[in-house]
């Protein structure tokens, strides 16, 4: 018992050191660093570069990539992303991290190549010395990390205490607008902030390796963790997250004591997967019953006074003259028109993928609906997706359904659980129900897509397309039907009564329920309705793909989802399937006309797309349908964009030249550890 | 509960707080208000900033429950009813900050506080009709034309809420606030931000609203000249205590105000009686009580 206790102390001094480095930067500057994995993978990565192919010293290996690298990398990712996000909405800010969390590890595999061997040395020297204190066992890696939390609390009580450099830190947290007035620069401040916190990150990276694994889904259970312990601490404190962290280690590992659970028991690993999620879940509620977890906005009441008003992707959004009309719909005809093109012109193997992008641009549809329209930031959509898959299989394969009714009725089945999550969020500010969500979708990949009889070794439960779509090219005109289908649904709902409810309550919670609106009943209906439109995209990706695949729904490639669509653009329908197309297209693109080697330039490229929301927050589409707007009014003479340049774009736009967009085949990107087998549309090898 | 005479009846009143006490943790906000607005009048609420002008708004919609005291509507207790509920009553408010939907048109808002109040099944039947996609109906777009139009919103009425400038905005509560066709209309500093000829114009918009609507206006203003000269009954709170209430002519002298107003040394033994039909609530004045 003691030696899991003291590996749990060891594993919760990682997590609390990971916490520290969230907080701090949450603190400091309001954005919650959904990056931090990519973060420590990437220094994690260079200490192995290092240490292992280059056979440097650990200690000296360590100070290049944690006090010098690691260092530099926040300064870097400060310059050229964070310090632009400092006035964006919350969905911005998270979607422009999940970017970095996206494109920092391709670019760091494409610079020091693909890593065969995952298992990663750790700072102590190697053989591990082992000691056996009152009869337990404690290694030498597992004292490294006391030390390394130690000395972290130490130096950054000392810092922030007693010197002036903290004492700016300290007056940045307070008011970064009575900072500036002060004489102090608040830029200058914040640069140190990332560098410390990128510090902190790699420093976590190096020492979560030897135990999880130095891969991105090794990163992602000690972020998980991390989530959690910040959580539970309200974002702020960091005494209360590091005590929570180690507590979580704790948990951890005394929960695989085999005296307590077998390990070859179904529940062990179910435990020990749902411990960051059930510390989240406790310290909800307990805030939500208290009404403490509303959004938390950093800096004082000048700051907020000087707060500019917009910088949400839907915030530039309006109506006006008859554009609006018109030529929304005619650049969506031109799409459509485009999208059939393809399908009937192109080869088997592509018309394949567009199929596969069609079913993808289904279940985009539903963060068009959550997150778009209804302002909530929801990063378990693809859970419901998975979910969909997952029923339609069930009923077609097990129980001999035909396979759209199973797509349609299974996918009735996943509404409570979306409106019972929408229940439990109706009063988390918008940070709270992304992290809820990211790790309820975490907790379900765990407990259920990869554990058997769903699971099957990554291949899931086959299902068979329906008899009239069994080729590439019928099911793709199948799809695209389902998909109007469901953009007509979602436009309806945008106009309708309800819609404009939906707005009043994202916008203005007081606003509404003095008007007679009900926060609950509109939440509820953007819920449910948006988890049917995912599970149904989840159905139809399943008879893509003839089958399950479990790794797909990963929620981290629902990250890279989401940072597409809202790249695109988050409230355009043909952003979605523009974004869905490309999603699947463009690797393969890439895997066929371009060297091997550049293989994960798509899914770079598509992290850097999300990055760039920091300077543009409208998305793409929508932005060259407004540019394109423009010159029409122009060339009618109307003068222009309304009222003081008020913008167009309501939804449907023209197809997105010369965009730099992203994808990954529709396979999912490496944004999560090994997620193979590929989800592939045959017809290829 | 109090009553106000029109004719040869008698109506409850429109809004009224009984005794109503907040405190945030140690901080008393309000201390034992009463206050009633009858129908068919304009009733002010002054004070100097931090007296808890607000904070009462906020009790009378149902934003805030209050520690103590009462909330009664047409003589019902709604204390305990939701803002929703209070909405569907007849009550209606604007705020200090506004609180408009950023993403929606100024017409918007019009459109989705009449149908929330003259077609409310539309929030669940446009997604199966696909109404939403159709015209609206004419009465419908006739009363929101002449909102627009009352309150001078033409030129915007299309343009998003989103970056309006501040007296635009208020105008664009009062609009929405109006579709609602309300019974009792709390209105918070509606001519802050707003120049001389849009207040002018917002005055004679709501002074027509009351008198051909008979609805019943409680007004938060720190113009006190606006609100003398608009309302009925004048209510004065200091430090969350209602320190005196009656018709303007008195309150404008009336020495507590004065007092609070301009700082002046004036100790009150006890609430001041401005006039004689009305009597005051408010107990003891001591300002170290209040935190």
């Amino acid at each position: 018992m003691l030696s899991y206790v003291l590996a749990g102390l060891s594993l919760g001094a990682i997590y609390a050191i990971a916490a520290s480095s969230l907080v701090i930067t949450y603190v400091s500057s309001g954005i919650f660093n959904i990056g931090f994995a990519a973060m420590a993978y990437s220094v994690g990565r260079v200490f192995y570069s290092l240490n292992t192919v280059h056979h440097w010293s650990a200690p000296l290996a360590a100070v290049v990539a944690v006090l010098l690298f690691a260092p530099l990398l926040g300064m870097a990712l400060y310059y050229l992303l964070f310090r632009h996000l400092r006035l964006r909405s919350p969905l911005v800010k998270i979607v422009a991290t999940i970017g970095v969390s996206v494109a920092l590890p391709q670019a760091v595999d494409l610079s020091l190549g693909k890593l065969a061997n995952v298992t990663a040395p750790g700072l102590a020297p190697r053989p591990l010395t082992v000691f056996h204190p009152f009869g337990a066992v404690l290694n030498m890696d597992q004292v490294v990390t006391y030390g390394g939390l130690l000395v972290v609390l130490v130096v950054g009580v000392g810092v922030l205490r007693y010197t002036e450099i903290g004492l700016k830190v300290r007056a940045l947290v307070d008011s970064e607008a009575l900072t500036s007035l002060s004489g102090t620069s608040p830029s200058r401040v914040s640069l140190g902030v990332w560098a410390a916190s990128a510090t902190l990150a790699g420093l976590a990276g190096v020492l979560v390796a030897p135990a999880s694994g130095l891969t991105m889904s090794g990163m992602t259970s000690l972020m998980t963790a991390a989530f959690a312990a910040v959580v539970v601490a309200r974002l702020r404190s960091i005494p209360v997250a590091v005590g929570v962290a180690l507590l979580m280690g704790v948990v951890t590992e005394v929960l695989q004591w085999p005296t307590l659970f077998s390990p070859d028991g179904p529940w062990q690993s179910r435990l020990v997967s749902g411990v960051p999620f059930a510390f989240m879940l406790v310290a909800l509620l307990t805030y939500a019953v208290r009404g403490q977890a509303g959004e938390t906005s950093s800096g004082g009441a000048l700051d907020r006074a000087i707060r500019p008003q917009g910088g949400d992707p839907s915030a530039a959004v309006t109506v006006h003259g008859p554009a609006r009309t018109r030529l929304p719909l005619v650049a969506g005809a031109v799409t459509m028109a485009v999208v059939v093109v393809l399908v009937l012109g192109l080869a088997d193997y592509w018309t394949g993928l567009i199929a596969g992008g069609i079913a993808l641009a289904i279940a985009l549809l539903s963060y068009t609906l959550v997150v778009g329209e209804g302002g909530m930031v929801w990063l378990c959509q693809i859970t419901f997706a998975g979910v969909g898959a997952v029923t339609t299989a069930e009923l077609a394969t097990n129980h001999g359904w035909p396979a759209l009714l199973a797509v349609f009725v299974g996918s009735v089945l996943t509404v409570p659980f979306g409106v019972a999550l929408g229940v439990l969020t109706i009063r988390l500010g918008n940070l709270y129900v992304a992290l809820v969500t990211l790790t309820f979708g975490l907790l379900i990949q765990r407990l259920v897509f990869t554990q058997d009889p769903f699971y099957n070794f990554g291949s899931g439960t086959s299902v068979a397309r329906p008899g009239f779509a069994t080729d590439n090219k019928n099911f793709a005109f199948l799809a695209l039907g389902v998909f109007l289908v469901l953009a007509l649904i979602v436009v309806n709902v945008r106009r309708s009564t309800a819609g404009m409810a939906m707005s009043a309550v994202r916008w203005s919670e007081d606003g509404a329920r003095t008007l007679g609106l009900s926060v609950v009943q509109t939440k509820v209906l953007v819920s449910g309705l948006a988890t049917y439109i995912a599970a149904v995209g989840g159905g139809i990706l399943a008879l893509t793909f003839q089958s399950t695949l479990p790794d797909s729904f990963d929620p981290f490639v629902g990250l890279v989802w989401l940072s597409v669509l809202v790249t695109m653009g988050s409230r355009s329908i043909m952003a979605a399937l523009v974004a869905g197309i490309f999603f699947t297209l463009l690797p393969a693109v890439f895997a066929s006309y371009l060297p091997s080697s550049l293989g994960d330039v798509p899914v770079l490229l598509f992290g850097l797309g999300a990055v760039m929301l920091a300077k543009n927050p409208e998305g793409v589409v929508p932005m060259h349908g407004r540019q394109l707007a423009t010159v029409f009014e122009r060339r009618r003479g109307d003068g222009g964009t309304g009222v003081d340049g008020a913008t167009s774009t309501s939804g449907a736009d023209h197809e997105p030249s010369g965009v730099t967009p992203d994808p990954s085949a529709l396979r999912a990107p490496n944004v999560a550890g090994p997620v193979e087998p590929t989800l592939s549309t045959g017809g290829r090898a | 509960m109090s009553t106000a005479t029109t004719g040869t009846t008698t109506a409850p009143d429109r809004i009224a707080a009984h005794g109503v006490t907040v405190r945030f943790g140690g901080l008393v906000a309000l201390k034992d208000v009463d206050l009633a607005v009858a129908p068919h009048t304009i009733a002010g609420l002054v004070g100097p900033n931090g007296a808890g002008k607000s904070t009462l708004f906020a009790v009378l919609s149902g934003l805030l429950k209050p520690a103590q005291g009462t909330v009664s509507m047409n003589g019902v207790d709604v204390t305990h009813r939701s803002p929703q509920k209070r909405a569907s009553a007849g009550l209606a408010r604007t705020f200090q900050h506004p609180e408009l939907f950023s993403s929606m048109t100024v017409r918007e808002h019009v459109v989705l506080a009449h149908r929330v109040r003259h077609a409310r099944s539309r929030l669940w039947t446009d997604l199966v009709t696909g109404r939403g996609l159709r015209r609206p109906p004419a009465a419908e777009t006739e009363r929101v034309d002449d909102l627009i139009e009352a309150l001078h919103l033409e030129d915007i009425a299309h343009r998003p809420a989103t970056g309006l400038p501040l007296g635009k905005a208020r105008l664009v509560e009062v609009a929405r606030a109006l579709a609602v066709d309300p019974t009792v209309l709390l209105l918070d500093e509606p001519s802050s931000g707003l120049d001389v000829r849009e207040t002018e114009e917002l005055v004679s918009t709501l002074t027509e609203v009351v008198r051909e609507r008979g609805v019943s206006l409680l007004i938060v203003e720190h113009d006190v000249e606006l609100v003398i000269s608009m309302s009925d009954v004048v209510h004065v709170l200091d430090f969350g205590v209602k320190i005196a209430e009656g018709a303007p002519s008195l309150i404008r002298d009336d020495p507590a105000v004065r007092a609070a107003y301009l700082g002046e040394d004036i100790e009150l033994a006890e609430p001041r009686r401005t006039e004689q039909t009305v009597a005051v609530a408010g107990g003891d004045n001591t300002r170290e009580e209040r935190v």
